[in-house]
């Protein structure tokens, strides 16, 4: 097992450190540097150019790059992720007071379509090749190729124009705190973004328990004379869901950076927003490290997966 | 219940039985697959309706009677009519021929980017797959980074760098699309390799190449075929996205995304639904005609799928 998780290790660290090189790279890109930056071109004009370079040099900007990429490894590491371009707020400020709200919106979409698709996709294994299967089968298939935006744009207009049940955006009204408060502001994107997302889980689902209904443990089962719903729920069940939970497990930090659509659609100040934003801004700094965030999540949540069904599931270690 | 299906199951060979006996059932000499997906009724629907949008958005200059870009400040905001299907919009200009129109460029874009990440990814992938070694590492971890972002934001912050154009949107979708039709061509190589008649090949010294591409690629065209279509399906739904949110195809071409970008004024959005329903619609109905086809091929191509 340790060997395992050392070699799973192993591989994680160069990935990073490919990833970060990257973004480093595309943060070099940017025309000028933090001299030009901190001087704006009037007083710059007035500045003899040696002096710059003098800054520069005290600054350590002329050194060479991959000098400087380490420098900022160092500084990354240390919690310090740079300033916004447009605000010249601290990037790590803007993240951590955005990544709740967007945290907040997917936990409760993958919790919405996680119930929703194992729930259609078990009745579907069950009545397999029945119509209910069928239909359901297709409404899956619409749900995916509704585009995120569509769906919201008519869930807005049906249920927050029309009939005046949700409201069209934000996450909270002023002065409104608590959980309870914000709970309607919730509902809307959680439906939009958690259907999306059922039609997979159900697909996933159904697969899965049709496999687990055909093993052998289950025929053992029925033959003791368990009555079908035991069979079905608490021996089929079981195994079906355990792929089903590390699908899920791979969504979640796949969703902190894939919330863009619908977090501006409804208006959701959390990070996708943010990140929309700043590319409108054209704010590189803070594009590049909500990108590095984003998959530094996605490649720690995918190590910390495998190290789960290793534990789970023996077999997976000798791969 | 198991005994209804078999005595089902029996009427059925009955019935062929004495079909053959009669002299009744022909030789078929379709393809075994094609004729399995034209058994599938949902995958016919799926062709249909993608056959019917794209030739509609191919003939557009004979049907339309109005040109996509054609101002007429006179005509603005109208509901629909005889004169103009779907309404028109805030400048005046018909709705029904954007549409039409903006489905050449959105079409374009999604099986652009679908065949070209594929020719990229599958001429990659197989080769690496089929040597293995150094080349066959470097490109799989290149292509575990790329599958490691979220796709959307890897494009946005590919948009921001390169600029937002037509051609380096389908150049952004390909440059993020191959690696995961690498990892599938790669994966259906790894276990072609293995097989006797390579064996026999590598025998008689054929050379790699030739293996390669001639001898295992068209038996892994099956899986390719069925990731165009859906990664197809995947490219139209971003670039629609990104349009509507203003970062895609420049507004001045009408895509159906850009015509759904007027959707973002909340005014529209409550008074004028014939702007901005008909394109979602499109989108919904072309996604769903590619998944329904991919859904279709998979299934006709790999029994083994069917649950």
């Amino acid at each position: 097992m340790y060997a395992y998780i050392i070699r799973r290790i192993l591989i994680l660290i160069p990935m990073l450190l490919v990833i970060t090189f990257l973004i480093y790279l595309g943060i070099e890109l940017m025309p000028g540097d933090a001299v030009s930056f901190m001087i704006g071109p009037e007083s710059a004009a007035n500045i003899p150019i040696e002096r710059l370079d003098e800054l520069r040099e005290s600054l350590g900007l002329n050194d060479p790059f991959i000098i400087r990429y380490f420098r900022w490894l160092g500084g990354i590491l240390k919690g310090n992720f740079g300033y916004s371009l447009s605000s010249g707020v601290p990037i790590s400020q803007i993240v951590f007071s955005r990544l709740p709200a967007t945290i907040e919106l997917a936990i409760s979409a993958l919790l919405f379509s996680t119930f929703l698709g194992s729930i259609l996709g078990i009745i579907g294994a069950l009545k397999k090749g029945s119509i209910l299967d069928n239909v359901l089968t297709v409404a899956g298939m619409i749900g995916l190729s509704l585009p995120q935006f569509f769906f919201g744009l008519v869930a807005i207009v049906i249920f927050s124009l029309n009939l005046g049940w949700l409201p069209a955006g934000g996450r909270t009204m002023p002065g409104y705190e608590i959980f309870l408060d914000r709970l309607p502001h919730l509902i809307l994107p959680t439906i939009v973004l958690g259907s999306s997302l059922t039609g997979g889980v159900m697909r996933y689902a159904r697969n899965s328990m049709l496999e687990s209904l055909n093993k052998d443990f289950i025929k053992t089962a029925r033959s003791k004379g368990l009555p079908e719903w035991r069979v079905n729920f608490i021996h089929g069940f079981r195994v079906a869901m355990t792929p089903v939970v590390v699908l899920v497990g791979f969504r979640l930090p796949m969703l902190v950076g894939g919330t863009v659509v619908i977090e501006e659609i409804f208006q959701w100040p959390g990070m996708g927003r943010e990140f929309l934003s700043a590319v409108r801004g054209q704010d590189l700094p803070l594009i590049m490290m909500i990108a590095l965030f984003t998959v530094s999540a996605v490649l720690i949540a995918s190590f910390l997966i495998d190290i789960l069904t290793a534990l789970i599931d023996p077999r997976v270690r000798l791969e | 219940m198991n005994n209804s299906k078999i005595s089902k199951l029996d009427k059925k060979m009955d019935k062929i039985k004495e079909k053959e006996e009669k002299g009744l059932l022909k030789e078929k000499k379709v393809n075994r697959t094609l004729r399995k997906f034209f058994n599938n009724k949902l995958a016919v629907i799926g062709l249909f309706i993608l056959l019917t949008i794209t030739f509609a958005s191919i003939f557009a200059p004979i049907i339309c009677r109005y040109s996509p870009g054609k101002i007429n400040l006179t005509e603005a905001l109208e509901p629909p009519s005889r004169d103009h299907i779907f309404g028109t919009d805030k400048l005046g200009r018909d709705v029904f021929s954007r549409v039409l129109y903006g489905g050449r460029i959105s079409i374009l874009v999604g099986f652009g980017s679908g065949i070209g990440s594929a020719l990229i990814g599958v001429s990659i992938g197989s080769y690496a797959g089929y040597k293995g070694g150094l080349l066959d590492k470097i490109f799989l971890r290149i292509s575990e980074v790329l599958i490691a972002f979220p796709q959307i934001v890897l494009v946005l912050l590919l948009v921001t760098i390169l600029g937002q154009s037509l051609w380096n949107l389908l150049f952004i979708f390909i440059l993020t699309g191959w690696a995961s039709m690498y990892r599938m061509a790669r994966a259906r190589m790894l276990s072609l390799r293995e097989e006797e008649y390579i064996q026999a090949l590598k025998a008689f010294g054929v050379s790699d190449f030739v293996i390669c591409y001639k001898h295992m690629l068209p038996n892994a065209i099956g899986p390719v075929v069925i990731n165009i279509t859906l990664s197809t399906a995947m490219f139209i739904l971003e670039e629609t996205s990104l349009s509507f949110l203003g970062l895609g195809v420049p507004l001045n071409l009408p895509t159906w995304g850009n015509i759904l970008y007027a959707a973002q004024n909340l005014s529209i959005l409550r008074n004028n639904w014939w702007i901005w329903l008909p394109p979602g619609i499109m989108i919904s109905l072309f996604v769903l005609g590619l998944n329904f086809v991919g859904d279709g091929l998979r299934d006709s191509f790999d029994p083994s799928y069917q649950g």
